[in-house]
């Protein structure tokens, strides 16, 4: 077996080491895309159980936003809901026999971080401007701005360790498993992997809505009233 | 462990078109769908508001036009009774004056049936009290009751006024009315009686009339001196009716 922290290239496009992760990636882009055209194509104001289950997908999704951060989900949806979607979808697809999740690798997770640091920028200087973004560090007062500078990393930091953490150690661990006791041993733990690949989707895309929401509202009102929710994802965290 | 930053940069760059292309054909068409339903079922609502405050409206026009048509009802139902009471009255006083005057004719009619009945009564009685008086005076002896009547007859010629008498005697005829032929004894009799109580001679004319039943008149131009039962009945027969 091989090491989890070690990637093998299938391909090269110029510099860049084409890997297995990075193929899987593009077909659950594929397939996410093609799929979400094709599910999307008739929607009309009488709704079919397709429409009706997207749209209970997408109203889920807006409630959840709309109760962490108290604001219109529109502007967070498009990332929120596509983090949570492809995490999910990655997650999952490590039960089909010789594909290895994406989200197993450290290259995919740490790039799904960068985003959401780089979101959190985004969405904290569009919605309390450059001042307002930069006065978040400065809560709840300016002694603790270096501490938040370290945090604003760190906890990205550690969305990405976890991740990766949880879905590597189950591919492995059902690797192991299977490699000593065959195939139907570990079944039990593919069922258990699919839980954590939910949860893992889950807290990865609340996580992200908590520190972008966090700093929108830090950034534009000062130190938010903090939600029993909130903080309980922020202590999980 | 090696760490593949191209891998890291094409990984992201691949997170941010899937966000991007994700967000044009899922989320945003999806969003849309869901707030046109939303704005269909608002406008739905809107429309059922709008009918049902419309719905309302005529309702609560219809209550007053019920409320209006009751209390029309109610002043037509008075007015009708007003007239019907009127018409009523009217028909109670027209149906009183008929009935006063039907009674009223009803009444005049028994009274003319009455006296019809009462005088044809009376003539009964009358004839009848001439009946019995003809029997009465067949079973009395007719000598002394004409001698009774004669004394009747001198005294109420001496009750006359002196005035009367002059003009009996003045008169160029006078009838003594007798019941029956008398007898010339009697005829002397009777004349001598007469021209006693007048004090003067007067030729007496003798004539019969049954109807007297009994008794002697003295008949002149001018003068008439009753009696008789036939005068006598009929002075009865008058003070009946006088008494009715």
């Amino acid at each position: 077996m091989n090491s989890p922290l070690e990637s093998a290239a299938l391909f090269y496009i110029g510099p860049v080491a084409i890997t297995q992760a990075i193929v899987m990636t593009w077909v659950i882009m594929a397939v996410l895309v093609i799929g979400a055209y094709l599910l999307t194509r008739r929607l009309s104001l009488h709704p079919s159980k397709r429409q009706v289950a997207l749209e209970l997908l997408v109203d889920t999704l807006d409630t959840q936003i709309r109760e962490t951060t108290g604001a219109a989900p529109a502007p967070y949806r498009g990332f929120i809901g596509t983090l949570f979607v492809f995490i999910l979808v990655a997650n999952w697809s490590s039960l089909i026999p010789g594909v290895e999740p994406p989200t197993a690798k450290l290259e995919t997770d740490a790039a799904l971080a960068a985003l959401v640091f780089f979101s959190v920028i985004w969405f904290g200087v569009r919605g309390a401007g450059v001042g307002g973004y930069l006065r978040s560090f400065a809560m709840p007062n300016p002694v603790m701005i270096p501490l938040n500078m370290l945090e604003s990393v760190t906890r990205v930091f550690s969305m990405f360790v976890r991740l990766f953490g949880n879905v590597m150690s189950g591919v492995f661990v059902i690797g192991i498993v299977a490699s000593l006791a065959g195939l139907l041993v570990p079944i039990p733990l593919m069922a258990l992997d699919l839980l954590t690949g939910l949860v893992q989707a889950y807290i990865f895309a609340v996580l992200a809505m908590v520190f972008i929401a966090a700093t929108v509202e830090e950034g534009a009102h000062g130190p938010a009233d903090p939600d029993p929710e909130t903080s309980l994802q922020k202590k999980d965290s | 462990m090696n760490f593949d930053f191209w891998g890291l940069g094409l990984q992201a760059l691949n997170a941010v078109i899937l966000i991007w292309l994700l967000s044009r054909v899922f989320w945003r068409p999806v969003a849309a769908a869901i707030t046109r339903r939303q704005a269909a079922a608002q406008t739905l609502l809107g429309d059922a508001k709008a009918t049902q405050d419309k719905a309302d409206a005529a309702l609560a026009e219809l209550t007053a036009a019920r409320a209006g048509i009751a209390a029309e009802r109610d002043k037509v139902l008075a007015e009708a009774k007003d007239a019907a009471l009127a018409i009523k009255a009217d028909a109670q006083s027209e149906a009183h004056a008929q009935a006063e005057t039907i009674m009223a004719a009803a009444r005049s009619d028994m009274a003319r049936e009455a006296d019809t009945a009462r005088e044809t009564m009376n003539a009964q009685a009358g004839e009848l009290a001439v009946d019995i008086a003809r029997k009465l005076l067949g079973e009395l002896p007719g000598e002394a009751v004409q001698a009774a009547f004669l004394q009747k007859l001198t005294d109420a010629i001496g009750d006359l006024p002196a005035q009367d008498r002059a003009a009996l005697v003045a008169a160029k005829r006078v009838d003594l009315m007798c019941p029956a032929d008398p007898s010339a004894d009697a005829k002397t009799e009777i004349t001598s009686a007469v021209q006693q109580a007048l004090g003067e001679a007067v030729v007496l004319n003798f004539v019969t009339d049954p109807a007297l039943i009994a008794g002697y008149e003295l008949r002149s131009d001018h003068f008439v001196l009753h009696n008789s039962w036939q005068a006598d009945l009929a002075a009865i027969l008058k003070e009946m009716r006088h008494a009715d």
